[in-house]
């Protein structure tokens, strides 16, 4: 991380959620939480007290939460993760359209929470830092020079394959969406389909994943999208 | 008839009377055969306000006024005149045969209105009936509807096994009348009968209310005390308008209908909460419970504790059995409400499959779960939420009837233009009863009543969410104690013949 402490910013009105997510953040080390329990405090710390990492509860007393996402995006790039009850798969894919990084449904642990933290602060200071190599537990994939390693031997993907892994590599740890990957991966092409991509991700598990048949590296999020995790051990996270 | 007695008479002669005198002041030179036209008036009047009788009573009392009056020699009932004979006794004919008309017409157009009243009645009646929810509420609405159409007293009595509040219902009722509906109620009572009151003031009439075995209840009506003529007139009129409300309770079944109506109720009111708040309350205090545990497992203090960790462990375990049970009822209410849209898209089988035993890997722990996956899968087009969610009940099924540490074996392959994921375990199997029963909700074998905890829920949802996407669940079992096997089959994607990833 570029700094010692990340500031996060917890945006939930609910004292009880609030104070073991502070307290488990602040175990975890790295992290110091402020809390806001309604959107009009949250904006106002949002914009003074300059967040490394805004965790949003879409319930909230004053305002809807999307509303407070769609005004923080408005002029800053600050990662966000929300918080919802609402387990809805067209929930989820607006959210993230909307700009969230990641969203976590309610009830999770604390270690779901912190994992999705990090793979949005990554993400954010990667961009600047531009670190051209992304680690996912056996994998290396050089960004500027376009290479991938697995176990440290090279592997030949094809243009769409590695491109699909470029953008997930990109968001590690993070879910993209399939409209997010149909986009990047098939740009300027007229047809648009979940078909292809479901194939070309059926194609890279074979060529990438221990056991192509239990993927744990290039993991689906049911009718969301897909998520490259940065560790293989993180498949079970419930 | 509508009035009784006398008073009609009455009424049609002094109409007559009122005509003559009509007629003797336009002037006494009246022509004879005028004079006969405008006495045509009074009797239709009578015929169409009052009848038959009336009627008749006008003709003959206008005929005899005209000749009277009008036909030399005045003020003489004596006719000189063959024709003017003849021009009475015509009037006469005429004015029977118009009065009779007019008055059939003045019958009809009364059944008419009555049939429009009682067709009133009979919609406002079934519009009471859809919206009771209670036993009492369609009691009222009976004996309202009866006390309606017969404009008398009547008293409706469910039997007890319907309800147990009748008595507010019939406290109308004498206490005799209570106590002979009472033994009316029981299986073997009378069908029907008709009991006077001590005093002699009234008559009842009771009927029971039947439908294939059960009593449903008894219908007294008060059918009052008028000579025996007119009491067995009603008597006839109120038994043919018994039977027939009787079949109509029977063919509403009122039993079925109040079951009904209470499990819609129940439904409403389930999904209702649930839709609107009770999900979100009930998961906010859990989300608090499951967080605060799961922070406590990190804290290094907990963790090397041999006591306190066990209990955090059980905690986050609870939590998750809470929510997965607030997650079954989410679902069975969205089944319930028929509210389930699901979005058909082209989906991995293997996520699928590894996504519901991921989700179940709690209920999992105690078996060896082999799944195993065709070589050359095809895409299947699916919900795949919904299909996860349906493999997921089945899973915790399987890890439910059957012992722990057996294998549970998922088995997902190619079929012509579709996709089988079949879950067997070595549990204890299901009998051909128990299968016929299994689309059910709430249906629990009875044999594991007692020993498997659940609500019956799962296999209900997972075969409405099977279905919802095009697909089918097959249940097998060699017999007691030999497993079961589920499959799952699922519509095949048909695929574009470009795929897409031939980018070299």
């Amino acid at each position: 991380m570029s700094k010692p402490t990340n500031l996060v910013l917890l945006i939930d009105d609910e004292p009880k959620i609030r104070r073991f997510i502070r307290a488990g953040f602040e175990l975890h080390g790295g992290f110091t939480v402020q809390e806001a329990e309604d959107a009009a405090e949250g904006l106002q710390a949002a914009t003074f007290n300059a967040p490394d990492l805004i965790i949003l509860d879409l319930a909230l007393p004053d305002r809807r939460g999307n509303e407070v996402l769609d005004l923080v995006r408005s002029w800053s790039n600050v990662p966000i993760i929300i918080l919802s009850v609402e387990a809805n798969e067209e929930e989820k894919v607006r959210l993230l359209e909307a700009g969230a990084d990641d969203y976590v449904v309610k009830p999770f642990g604390i270690a779901e929470l912190i994992a999705r933290s990090h793979a949005a602060l990554r993400r954010y200071f990667k961009s600047e830092k531009e670190n051209p190599v992304v680690v996912a537990g056996p994998l290396s994939i050089d960004l500027v020079n376009r290479t991938v390693l697995l176990n440290n031997n090279q592997i030949k993907l094809t243009r769409k394959q590695y491109r699909l892994l470029h953008v997930l590599a990109t968001h590690l740890g993070l879910v993209v969406t399939h409209d997010q990957l149909l986009d990047d991966i098939w740009s300027g092409s007229v047809r648009k389909n979940i078909q292809y991509l479901r194939i070309l991700v059926r194609d890279l598990r074979q060529i990438i994943e221990p056991d192509p048949n239990h993927p744990r590296l290039l993991v689906t999020e049911s009718g969301v999208g897909y998520r490259l995790q940065s560790r293989i051990e993180d498949i079970t996270l419930s | 008839m509508i009035l009784g007695g006398g008073l009609p008479l009455a009424m049609s002669l002094a109409l007559v009377g009122a005509a003559t005198i009509g007629l003797l002041l336009i002037g006494r030179f009246f022509p004879a055969n005028l004079a006969t036209i405008v006495y045509l008036i009074p009797v239709m009047v009578a015929a169409s306000w009052w009848g038959t009788w009336p009627a008749i009573v006008a003709a003959i009392a206008s005929a005899a006024a005209a000749d009277f009056f009008f036909f030399p020699p005045y003020y003489s009932f004596r006719l000189d005149d063959t024709q003017a004979a003849i021009d009475l006794l015509l009037f006469l004919l005429v004015a029977l045969v118009s009065g009779d008309l007019a008055s059939r017409l003045r019958r009809e157009t009364e059944t008419l209105r009555r049939r429009e009243d009682e067709l009133q009645y009979l919609y406002g009646f079934s519009r009471r009936l859809a919206a009771c929810h209670t036993a009492s509420d369609l009691a009222e609405a009976i004996q309202d509807y009866l006390s309606e159409s017969f404009g008398r007293h009547t008293a409706f009595f469910l039997s007890a096994s319907t309800t147990a509040s009748q008595a507010t219902i019939a406290e109308a009722a004498p206490a005799f009348i209570q106590n002979k509906a009472a033994a009316m109620m029981k299986p073997d009572g009378e069908q029907s009968c008709v009991i006077a009151d001590e005093t002699g003031k009234s008559l009842w009439l009771l009927r029971t209310v039947v439908s294939a075995e059960t009593v449903h209840g008894v219908i007294a009506v008060d059918i009052g005390v008028e000579p025996r003529a007119a009491v067995d007139e009603r008597t006839r009129r109120v038994e043919a308008i018994l039977s027939e409300a009787s079949q109509t309770l029977q063919r509403l079944d009122i039993g079925g209908a109040m079951q009904e109506a209470s499990h819609r109720l129940k439904d409403q009111l389930l999904r209702d909460a649930f839709h609107g708040n009770l999900s979100h309350e009930l998961r906010s205090p859990l989300a608090a419970i499951k967080g605060s545990a799961s922070v406590l497992e990190t804290m290094p203090s907990i963790k090397d504790e041999n006591q306190a960790f066990p209990l955090v462990s059980t905690i986050t375990g609870e939590a998750a059995r809470l929510d997965s049970f607030i997650g079954n009822l989410l679902h069975a209410t969205r089944v319930s409400a028929s509210d389930i849209r699901p979005h058909l898209s082209c989906a991995d089988p293997r996520d699928i499959v590894n996504a519901a035993i991921v989700r179940r890997s709690r209920q999992l722990a105690a078996h060896d779960v082999k799944v195993s996956f065709d070589r050359d899968l095809p895409m299947v087009n699916v919900d795949s939420a919904l299909v996860e969610e349906a493999c997921g009940q089945l899973l915790e099924n399987a890890a439910k009837y059957s012992p722990q540490g057996s294998t549970i074996s998922v088995t997902v392959s190619p079929e012509a233009g579709c996709v089988s994921i079949a879950i067997s375990d070595r549990g204890v199997g299901i009998t051909a009863d128990e299968r016929a029963q299994l689309g059910q909700r709430s249906f629990r074998g009875e044999r594991h009543r007692d020993i498997v905890p659940g609500a019956g829920l799962g296999f209900w949802i997972a075969s409405t969410f099977v279905s919802a996407n095009n697909g089918s669940i097959e249940i097998v079992s060699e017999g007691l104690g030999c497993g079961t096997t589920a499959s799952i089959t699922l519509p095949e994607a048909i695929l574009d013949e470009d795929t897409g990833s031939n980018d070299e």
